[in-house]
């Protein structure tokens, strides 16, 4: 029951309780008196009636404005009084606050905000102590983090359940599957790869059990290394050799595992390719060994076999011998070709490159190279540092053989190709000086690599020439010839690692004490849910006449943290008009819609987001309409549990008037950006549920059956759309 | 009367001294270059033994080897497999498909001739 009924009941218990005093007294007078006193009495009473009710009523009406007074004077301020003294100890240190109310009242406001100010400010130092004393904890962890986040192969963490407590960016990269085709592509993170998900959902179940089934076996074993491999297909049907680890709690009792995928799909061409050069290989020379030794067999067991006979095995025996040796030449080289590729170039700026050289031929060689011509968009695919080594290689020869300090380089692109000239007026170097440095191992003012100039410049399948200009007199130049690549292929290289300044929030290893999703969710404590909270934008306010979804946004929460690189947001065409006046609240233009998916294609993928989670939405009645209204053209059903902020805030704060988005995160300290898209309202509501949880707390409202129950009783449920 | 040996290989390096052996030791020696030819030289005059190479063009030894062993007519020839395929399973495979014996690339003439005897004679 609301304060202000509960008070005026009470005024009202009270007014009766007087006149039935009032009444009892009155009755033991009547009954005193002399029957003429009663008559005496009665015509007293008869000929001033209209006195004594007047005098009545004012008594009531004084009592009811006194108590009007005292409710609004009293006891409203110290309701409220309550309520946002439970802010300012909560959620929200720094609200203050503003209310009047009687002399006294207004004291103890003042009183209370300014031992706010003194908490809020004594706070902050420890705070502040707290974060200098974390900080330098978390530059470690940091550096962990960064390092797991960029390792070649793509690591994933799971708990016993199969949750992902960890994944980094090769992960993602390695199972994250194509939601939609075509244009629409929605800009969101991969809805199937998140902290809390199923590692079921992008690895075969089946794979995974049977690897925790060998783990185990092993572990039952006692063999140390406990380790399970499988081969799993990824994204783009890469071939990924996965290594499947358990990990062990200090009682070795199996508390998740860690899977590390590598893809093989280029490792498994080239190991193809060179087992099968292996065999044929020794095939053939088996082949030839058979003639050669039958033959000399035969001449050894028969020497006075005829003539004839005798020259042919001597032929025989000399063919064979020359093509094993053709043999040997053709597949060494065969498989240096396949060994080379495995040394792995990159993708640079070739201006990138040669600023390198420039730098490097004037500390290490003293030479001053003049670099021009060099075009932003000219990309090389390169081993670096055995290219940079090569062409120094180059220039300190040059320096020795032409006696010149002063070199000029371009770059420029020809076709399909890259020139990289070093150029010095005078004349070309001889083309047999050329080969003989080729020959000779790259070794430059003590930087070396065992290989040969010939070897460098073959892996980058380049070639090397020197003349004179045609168009500069007096010039020669030394011409190193590249395939060139386009920057679109380059989109591979590792990114920088820059250490953030917060925890990286793609891990959460707290996780490994969730207990498995069940069926009967609502015994389980709020602070252990995974939630997806969202919000629908619409083409307008009357879901029953016709209304539709223009765009879903959703964020997750989970384990109590907000996953904001873990997002769903998409447009969605309603395949009806949109009315000017929703475009005013929302800003998503007719043409915005055009060409993107309709609800049928994305409310799958939607309820596949949402999986095992709770919903959480701001007024979520409205949404859940909408999405319920949808179910006729999709089949798809959201039977998930649902959670309302409204409802809830109004179970938190039932004092406050207002319960719209704008005045609860008012109340919460929330600042919201991007209201009014889908993506930022859900963003806005996560972030009011977030704060809303220990406030339900301190209520009793600790799990999923609490907040629903307390939700059903709210004033607010009782709106219905 | 001297066994009759039908040797089929296409490399004439091969060929030519087993030939050579073979006859030095009195057998009576024909020859085919690939597997087709070897199977009509079976159908013309079937032979005591077949010295048979694997790899070859147009039908391998393995078939040939089958193809003799489905036709009972020629259920006494005995098969020896000759190749450069040296692996367990090459060996596995082709005493499956009904040879008598394998050698492999590189060999000894003098396994040549003691399996051939000993293929042609019986145990002894």
């Amino acid at each position: 029951m609301r304060i202000r009924n509960r008070f005026w009941w009470f005024v009202l218990l009270g007014v009766l309780t007087i006149i039935l005093i009032m009444g009892v007294l009155a009755w033991f007078f009547w009954l005193q008196l002399a029957p003429a006193e009663r008559s005496l009495l009665l015509n007293i009473l008869g000929h001033n009636f209209i006195y004594v009710f007047t005098v009545g009523v004012l008594l009531l009406a004084g009592l009811g404005f006194a108590a009007d007074g005292v409710f609004h004077v009293y006891i409203l301020p110290l309701s409220k009084l309550v309520e946002e003294v439970t802010l300012i100890a909560t959620v929200n240190p720094s609200h203050r606050i503003a209310m009047q109310g009687s002399r006294e009242v207004d004291r103890l406001v003042a009183i209370i905000n300014e031992s706010a100010d003194r908490v809020e400010a004594l706070q902050g130092r420890v705070e502040e102590r707290i974060r200098l004393a974390r900080a330098e904890a978390e530059t470690e962890k940091n550096i962990l983090a960064a390092f797991m986040a960029d390792l070649p192969e793509g690591v994933l963490i799971c708990n016993t359940d199969g949750r992902i407590l960890f994944f980094n960016n090769r992960a993602r990269e390695y199972l994250s599957h194509n939601r939609l085709s075509g244009a629409s592509t929605p800009s969101g993170a991969d809805p199937f790869m998140g902290l809390g998900r199923s590692i079921f959902t992008v690895i075969d179940k089946n794979l995974i059990v049977h690897a925790l089934d060998e783990i185990a076996e092993k572990l039952n074993s006692g063999e140390t290394s406990a380790a399970a491999y499988f081969v799993a297909v990824g994204e783009g049907d890469r071939l990924l050799q996965v290594e499947a680890v358990p990990v062990l709690n200090n009682r070795r009792d199996f508390n998740g595992f860690i899977l590390i995928c590598k893809d093989i799909t280029a490792q498994l061409e080239v190991d193809s390719r060179v087992n099968a050069l292996f065999k044929s290989l020794v095939q053939k020379v088996r082949g030839s060994l058979g003639g050669i030794r039958s033959a000399v067999e035969a001449m050894i067991a028969y020497p006075q076999m005829a003539a004839k006979h005798s020259e042919r095995f001597k032929a025989i025996i000399h063919e064979e011998a020359l093509r094993i040796g053709e043999l040997l030449a053709e597949s060494q080289e065969a498989y240096s070709r396949q060994v080379l590729t495995r040394w792995p170039l990159v993708h640079m700026p070739a201006c990138d490159l040669i600023e390198a050289v420039g730098r490097k031929a004037e500390t290490k060689l003293g030479l001053k190279l003049v670099i021009y011509g060099c075009e932003e968009d000219i990309w090389l695919r390169v081993d670096s540092y055995s290219i940079v080594l090569a062409v120094l290689f180059l220039l300190e020869r040059l320096k020795t053989h032409l006696g010149l300090r002063d070199f000029n380089c371009c770059i420029e692109r020809r076709g399909h190709f890259v020139c990289l000239d070093l150029r010095w007026i005078g004349k070309p170097v001889k083309l047999e000086t050329l080969r003989q440095w080729e020959d000779e191992e790259l070794s430059v003012a003590g930087e070396a690599i065992p290989l040969s100039l010939r070897e460098v410049v073959g892996h980058h399948d380049a070639e090397i020439w020197s003349n004179a200009s045609r168009r500069l007199k007096n010039t020669a130049y030394l011409r190193l010839f590249f395939p060139s690549c386009t920057s679109e292929a380059a989109c591979n290289i590792r990114s920088i690692t820059i250490l953030p300044e917060s925890r990286p929030e793609f891990y959460d290893f707290d996780l490994f004490n969730q207990p498995g999703q069940s069926p009967d969710l609502d015994d389980r404590p709020l602070t252990e849910l995974t939630y997806t909270v969202f919000d629908t934008e619409t083409t307008g306010l009357d879901p029953r006449g016709g209304d539709r979804i223009i765009s879903i946004g959703a964020v997750r929460i989970v384990n109590l943290r907000l996953r904001q690189e873990d997002f769903f947001d998409q447009l969605v065409d309603p395949h009806r008009p949109l009315p000017p006046e929703s475009v005013e609240i929302h800003g998503i233009q007719p043409e915005m819609l055009e060409g993107q998916p309709p609800i049928a294609t994305v409310l799958p993928l939607f309820q596949r987001y949402t999986e095992e989670t709770i919903l959480v939405a701001h007024n979520a009645a409205f949404d859940m309409l909408m999405l319920q209204l949808a179910e006729a053209e999709t089949g798809i059903r959201f039977i998930n549990p649902v959670l309302d902020t409204l409802l809830l805030s109004s179970v938190v704060h039932p004092s406050q008037g207002r319960h719209d988005m704008e005045s609860i995160s008012q109340r919460l300290g929330i600042s919201v950006v991007g209201r009014h898209t889908a993506l930022g309202d859900a963003i806005a509501t996560a972030e009011i549920f977030l704060k809303l949880i220990p406030l339900l707390a301190k209520q009793g409202i600790y799990t999923l059956r609490d907040a629903r129950e307390a939700s059903r009783k709210s004033y607010y449920a009782r709106i219905r759309y | 009367m001297a066994a009759k040996v039908l040797i089929v290989e296409d490399d004439s390096s091969i060929l030519i001294p087993l030939t050579f052996l073979l006859e030095q030791n009195g057998y009576e020696v024909s020859t085919a270059a690939d597997g087709e030819e070897a199977l009509a030289a079976v159908a013309r005059s079937a032979p005591d033994l077949v010295l048979l190479d694997i790899m070859m063009p147009r039908l391998d030894g393995y078939a040939v080897c089958q193809a003799i062993r489905e036709n009972p007519e020629w259920g006494g020839i005995k098969i020896v497999l000759l190749s450069a395929k040296a692996g367990e399973m090459d060996v596995a495979k082709g005493m499956a498909l009904g040879a008598d014996a394998f050698i492999s690339k590189p060999f000894a003439n003098a396994e040549i001739t003691a399996t051939v005897q000993r293929l042609l004679t019986g145990p002894a």
